[in-house]
Formats: structure tokens, C-alpha cells, sequence
């Protein structure tokens, strides 16, 4: 069976999605069509499948939007909720709503993408605050330490420094700082740690 | 065409016909009955206490059996529910399994208070728990790799209520095969050491059913 025909709401009744990109609107199909269409793709309708695929995708992308910020976060999470919906088709037996299941897939792919986020500026700020307890307790100490270290930032190479600044002035993450800085996330993250490094060896006593 | 769509196609792709998940009371069922066949068979090659006939007349005993044996079935169903990613949409998954072990206190206490005078604690101790963790081995390792097939969304519980399940399962083994009526004995080396292998199970969960 095709995607086509029987299984399609109107556009009239579909949801509009693609929120925050005005271009594109998009029908959703409505939660009988779901249901349906998973049904023919566990007996191995592929049209079908790639359709619901689609849908669900467009269903969820308004859902991580209210819960995430950055565009290229929230297609990597789509795509690793439509691969974990893949791998737990088996699990839907047809006889049940369509729509909570996808959503609890959804919502342990946002948590583990979230929990793999606040890890990783955890990691960073702990890398941080131990250049930053090199200061003194002394309020005037802390701040000439303070303005020590940004002298010494500012000695770093241009790259590092900058690094540096985006993550912590700015507060971007690993993954944003490498988009601003157009290179890769793990190459972002040895520099910070080279930079640390350099830091540490030259703020230390 | 966007990366969702390619994505999208990519699976489709290789989608082949799929044979659905059965239903968790008949998993539950199954898993249930598989650990009631592996404890017949540790009874005969084990044997029953000795004094068996006798405790079919104990009614503190029987309520005990039989509550711990609706503990077992509760956690099969659980671990069952917590297979799937919306626990299969059931409104308190954990209800059964805390009726169960409700009543399974009751009865426990109910025993306690009418031990009396009370009976003496065996010689033994820890031996027990290692002699529930020997029995709970293979059930539990069947049930985790049983569930590596599940897509949980809860592996934590998931893993939790598998080894309570498993450990429910040798601590009947063991009530029906030791001559011991100490009440505080077996609520000390037989019963919280289920409460810990829960926990363990939590973490193991945790580990083993990421996917």
C-alpha cells in the first residue's frame, strides 16, 4: 500500500509545523493515519514507512524546538529519534495510540541529549573553576588574579583565546563554538584543553 | 531534500517485515512460568525442607508462599511493562507489584508477631543470601538479555525489576528448601537482600539495557 490516498488527512485539518521556518507548512497526519501507517509498514510497506518516518519527524520538530535552542541540535536529535524509532518498531503492536509512543521514545532521546549536554559543560566549567581557584580568597587579590588571567588569555594564541571567550564569556557549548568557529567539536575541545593547560602553567605559583 | 528526509528513506529502505513484540501479560507469562520450571527442577535435584508436610498446615507459612509468589509475578509483570518504551500505556505499572509486596509484608509481619516463643535463628547467615544470588544467576541473566530486545525507556527500573524478580524467585527456592523458621533470619539474609538486588538491578539496568 501506498502512502497516498485513504491514509492522508487534509491540509485544512493538518497541523501546521516547521515552526519558526514560515516556508515551509506542512499537513501532519492526524493520529488514525499514524496508526494506520505503521501498521503497514511493520508487515514491510517501505512507502509507507519512509511517510511515517516524515510525519513524525515533522510531528516532533515543534515538540524539541520549545525545548532546545540550537537548529543543528535539534535535527541531530531528530534524526537519533527516528533511528531509535526504527530499532523499536517491534514494540508497537498497532492496537494502541501511535502518539505516546513516539513521545516517550522522543523524551528519553531529549533526556540523554540533554544529560550528554550538562555533562559536557560540567566538564568545562570544572576545568574552569580549578584556573579560577588559583586566585586568592583576598577580594582585592581575586580581582588583580582576575585580571591576570585575561591578560594571559589574551596571550594565548588568537584560536585558543577566542575558544576561550566564546565558552566562557559568551557561555556557548563545545558543539556552538565549533559552528562559530567552523571546525570540529573534538578540535574545539583540545584547544580549550591545550589552553587550560598553557593557563594552569603559567597562573600556577 | 533535507537530512530527514535521507534519513528517512535510508530506514525505509531497509525495513522488512517486522514481527511484533507479544503483549506483556503473555511476556510476563512467560517469563513467570520459565522461572517456575527452573525452580521445580532445583526443588528435585535440591528437594523440599523436611518437614514439608507439615507446613501445609501452616497457614502463617502458606500466606507467606503465597504472597511472595505473587511478589514474583508482579515484578515479572513490571519488568515486562518497563520492556517497552510506553510501558505499554498502562496507567500505574507499578501498582501490582506494590500490592504485592504489601501484602507480602503483612504476611511477614502477621508471622512475626505470632512467632512465639520465637523460633531459633540458625547457625548460619550470609551463606542464605549467596544461596538466592546462586539460584538468581541464570533467571537473571535470561531476563536482561531478554530485555536487550525491548527498547526500555527505563532501563534503570527495567534492570531493578529484573533482579527482583529473579531474586524473588531463589528466596522461594530457599523457603521451600531450608528447615529454618527464624522470622528474623529470613527477613535479614533472604528477603532485604532482594531489596538489594533491586538496587543493583537499577544499576546494572542502567549499563546493560542502553540501546
Amino acid at each position: 500500500m501506498s502512502s497516498g490516498g485513504g491514509l492522508w488527512s487534509d491540509a485544512g485539518r493538518g497541523a501546521a509545523v516547521f515552526a519558526g521556518d514560515r516556508r515551509k507548512v506542512t499537513p501532519v497526519a492526524n493520529e488514525t493515519d499514524f496508526e494506520a501507517l505503521m501498521r503497514q509498514s511493520l508487515i514491510g510497506d517501505r512507502s509507507a514507512y519512509a511517510e511515517l518516518l516524515r510525519q513524525s519527524a515533522r510531528l516532533l520538530r515543534p515538540f524539541l524546538e520549545r525545548r532546545l535552542q540550537d537548529r543543528s541540535s535539534i535535527d541531530d536529535l531528530l534524526q537519533e529519534i527516528l533511528i531509535s524509532l526504527h530499532k523499536a518498531r517491534h514494540t508497537y503492536d498497532g492496537n494502541r495510540p501511535y502518539k505516546p509512543w513516539l513521545y516517550a521514545i522522543a523524551r528519553f532521546r531529549l533526556k540523554d541529549h540533554l544529560r550528554a549536554l550538562y555533562a559536557d559543560r560540567l566538564a568545562d566549567a570544572d576545568d574552569w573553576q580549578e584556573l579560577e581557584a588559583l586566585s586568592a580568597p583576598d577580594v582585592t587579590e581575586s580581582l588583580f588574579e582576575y585580571e591576570s588571567l585575561h591578560r594571559e588569555i589574551g596571550r594565548l594564541p588568537e584560536k585558543q583565546a577566542e575558544i576561550l571567550r566564546l565558552m566562557y564569556r559568551e557561555g556557548f557549548t563545545a558543539r556552538e563554538t565549533a559552528e562559530q568557529l567552523g571546525m570540529s567539536e573534538s578540535a574545539v575541545k583540545v584547544a580549550a584543553h591545550r589552553a587550560y593547560k598553557k593557563l594552569r602553567e603559567r597562573m600556577e605559583p | 531534500m533535507d537530512r530527514i528526509d535521507e534519513l528517512a528513506d535510508a530506514l525505509a529502505n531497509e525495513a522488512t517485515p517486522v514481527s511484533r513484540a507479544p503483549r506483556p501479560l503473555w511476556l510476563a507469562s512467560l517469563w513467570f512460568g520459565a522461572v517456575a520450571l527452573y525452580l521445580l527442577l532445583a526443588l528435585l535435584l535440591a528437594g523440599l525442607r523436611p518437614d514439608w508436610a507439615l507446613k501445609l498446615g501452616d497457614l502463617h507459612f502458606l500466606a507467606e508462599l503465597a504472597t511472595l509468589t505473587a511478589v514474583l509475578a508482579a515484578s515479572s509483570y513490571s519488568a515486562a511493562l518497563l520492556a517497552y518504551p510506553d510501558l505499554h500505556q498502562q496507567r500505574r505499572p507499578a501498582l501490582p507489584l506494590l500490592l504485592a509486596a504489601g501484602l507480602f509484608l503483612v504476611a511477614l509481619s502477621l508471622s512475626w508477631l505470632d512467632d512465639s516463643p520465637p523460633a531459633p535463628l540458625p547457625l548460619h547467615s550470609i551463606e542464605c543470601s549467596l544461596l538466592i544470588a546462586f539460584f538468581a544467576l541464570l533467571p537473571a541473566l535470561g531476563l536482561m538479555l531478554a530485555l536487550r530486545r525491548f527498547a526500555s525507556t527505563h532501563p534503570g527500573l527495567a534492570g531493578g525489576a529484573s533482579l527482583l524478580f529473579a531474586f524473588t524467585g531463589g528466596a522461594l527456592w530457599l523457603r521451600l528448601f531450608e528447615l529454618n523458621d527464624s522470622i528474623p533470619h529470613v527477613l535479614l539474609w533472604h528477603y532485604l537482600p532482594l531489596l538489594a538486588a533491586g538496587l543493583l538491578g537499577v544499576w546494572l539496568g542502567r549499563l546493560l539495557l542502553k540501546w
